[in-house]
């Protein structure tokens, strides 16, 4: 038996996985961007919080780095209007990959803090800098600088499992993909254009963090 | 073994597929000598093929095909598929019958025969009282669900009007769950789930709204095997009359049979 492949059906249509393809650019640089500040924040309050409110951070980023993401936007999408907070499909998505990556980062960007040199942080309180300004100007960037590559790849494991949200009826990429697969039954064709749709998404995505590392941390600081 | 051995023996194989996949023309003749019909059972769709409680195959469609070897007076024997091999199961003679709720599409009837109708299905539009639904045009504005890969997926879109916001999951339960907690105003779905749907939830107040499309099911046999098939027909015009087939339905659907026409 030979398989004919069909690649019109697939490019006829092809203005629809575009649209999908945006909407999942979209959703993922808002979390990216949310994710990363919310991050920061709670790499912040982990490292010299007072000790109830690392426990607090502790216990976020534990409960969001063990349980499945699927379950996690479950619970955002079904659960939450039980008490009241209901969110649009892609609402519910930003929120689940903002707090989904905002765990993951806060202990990337903690091991980042972790490397940063007792000393120096002790000449900033020397000098009479506060607890947020030795943060903000001694620590964090030192600290996002030598764990970027991470947050990299971080990022565009967000991006990649963006594909997740199609099952509350977010309109990415996947989504389309999957409703188009089951009304021409040409699934080869459709996730193989897709695919190769991720791939180029990722690809920009990585040369972006690169243009950014050198801009921020090579150039700006020679 | 040289190229030329091997091509002879795909020959000799492919002529004995051909050979053997030839139609049967007693068909009948043969079920009842060897007193045993073989009938394809998909157990992972209820309520018209589901396993029971002791593990044992049931459903609308098993019980259908139950009655039926029964009064054709042979053992049963049942042959579990999927739903994509409810057809290739009949074509490779593995099974006489389908009875694996297979609605009738002309695109089907290229490769098999079927029966008049023995059952049917409407996709429904259903949800909750207080969303004022009553025809198509109503559902301009609304936001409606509906599972992926499914009948309501082909046909609730062709009558949906422009403004219609129409938004798909990957199963029934993620769908329903949609509904029950109102992300959607109402779902496109079989009628007997949402039966199934406001017993389970009664303070939601679910309902049928109007009907998209009925599509009915029939019997499938093998192309050629005209004895089997006319004994079916008859078969199905009796139980349709005397009450039988809508008893069964009803039972394990949990909804009435619609009238079926005759084919």
């Amino acid at each position: 038996m030979t398989y004919v492949f069909q690649f019109g059906i697939v490019f006829d249509r092809f203005h629809e996985l575009l649209q999908g393809a945006w909407l999942t650019v979209q959703l993922s640089a808002i979390s990216m961007a949310l994710g990363l500040s919310l991050a920061i924040v709670c790499a912040f309050l982990r490292t010299t919080g007072p000790r109830p409110v690392r426990w607090i951070v502790a216990a976020y980023v534990e409960m969001m780095r063990n349980t499945p993401f699927l379950v996690q936007i479950y619970v955002i999408f079904f659960s939450l209007p039980a008490i009241g907070l209901r969110f649009e499909a892609n609402q519910a998505a930003v929120v689940a990959m903002v707090v989904n990556l905002g765990a993951y980062a806060t202990e990337i960007i903690r091991a980042g803090i972790q490397s940063v040199p007792i000393g120096q942080i002790e000449a900033g309180r020397a000098l009479g800098l506060t607890r947020i300004q030795v943060y903000r100007k001694i620590v964090l960037f030192p600290a996002v600088k030598a764990v970027f590559p991470a947050l990299a790849s971080q990022f565009i494991l967000l991006l990649l499992g963006s594909s997740v949200v199609s099952a509350i009826s977010a309109k990415e990429l996947t989504a389309i993909a999957n409703t188009m697969q089951s009304t021409t039954f040409r699934a080869f064709e459709v996730y193989i254009v897709v695919t190769v749709m991720y791939l180029a998404i990722a690809v920009a995505f990585r040369g972006f963090f690169a243009a950014v590392y050198w801009l921020v941390f090579v150039r700006g600081r020679a | 073994m040289r190229l030329s051995h091997l091509l002879a023996a795909g020959a000799a194989v492919l002529a004995l597929t051909l050979g053997s996949g030839a139609a049967d023309a007693q068909a009948l003749d043969r079920i009842l000598k060897d007193k045993k019909i073989r009938i394809t059972a998909q157990v992972d769709s209820a309520p018209f093929g589901i396993l029971g409680k002791d593990n044992k195959p049931t459903g609308s469609e098993i019980e259908t095909a139950r009655q039926l070897a029964k009064d054709l007076g042979v053992e049963l024997e049942l042959i579990q598929v999927s739903g994509a091999q409810r057809i290739p199961a009949l074509l490779s003679d593995r099974a006489d019958l389908a009875i694996s709720s297979l609605s009738i599409t002309s695109e089907r009837a290229k490769s098999v025969w079927f029966s008049s109708p023995h059952g049917a299905l409407s996709i429904v539009i259903g949800g909750p009282k207080s969303v004022n639904i009553k025809s198509a045009a109503d559902l301009a504005g609304k936001k409606i669900g509906m599972s992926r890969a499914t009948l309501e997926e082909q046909e609730v879109p062709k009558i949906a009007p422009p403004g219609t916001n129409i938004v798909f999951f990957d199963e029934h339960a993620a769908t329903q769950q949609a509904l029950l907690t109102g992300q959607v105003d109402a779902i496109g779905s079989a009628a007997f789930l949402i039966n199934d749907l406001s017993k389970k939830a009664p303070d939601k107040q679910l309902e049928v709204k109007f009907t998209v499309v009925t599509a009915y099911y029939g019997i499938a046999v093998k192309p050629g095997n005209f004895d089997l098939l006319q004994w079916v027909n008859s078969w199905v015009f009796v139980n349709k009359h005397n009450g039988v087939l809508a008893k069964i339905y009803e039972t394990h659907t949990g909804v009435k049979l619609v009238d079926l026409p005759a084919m």
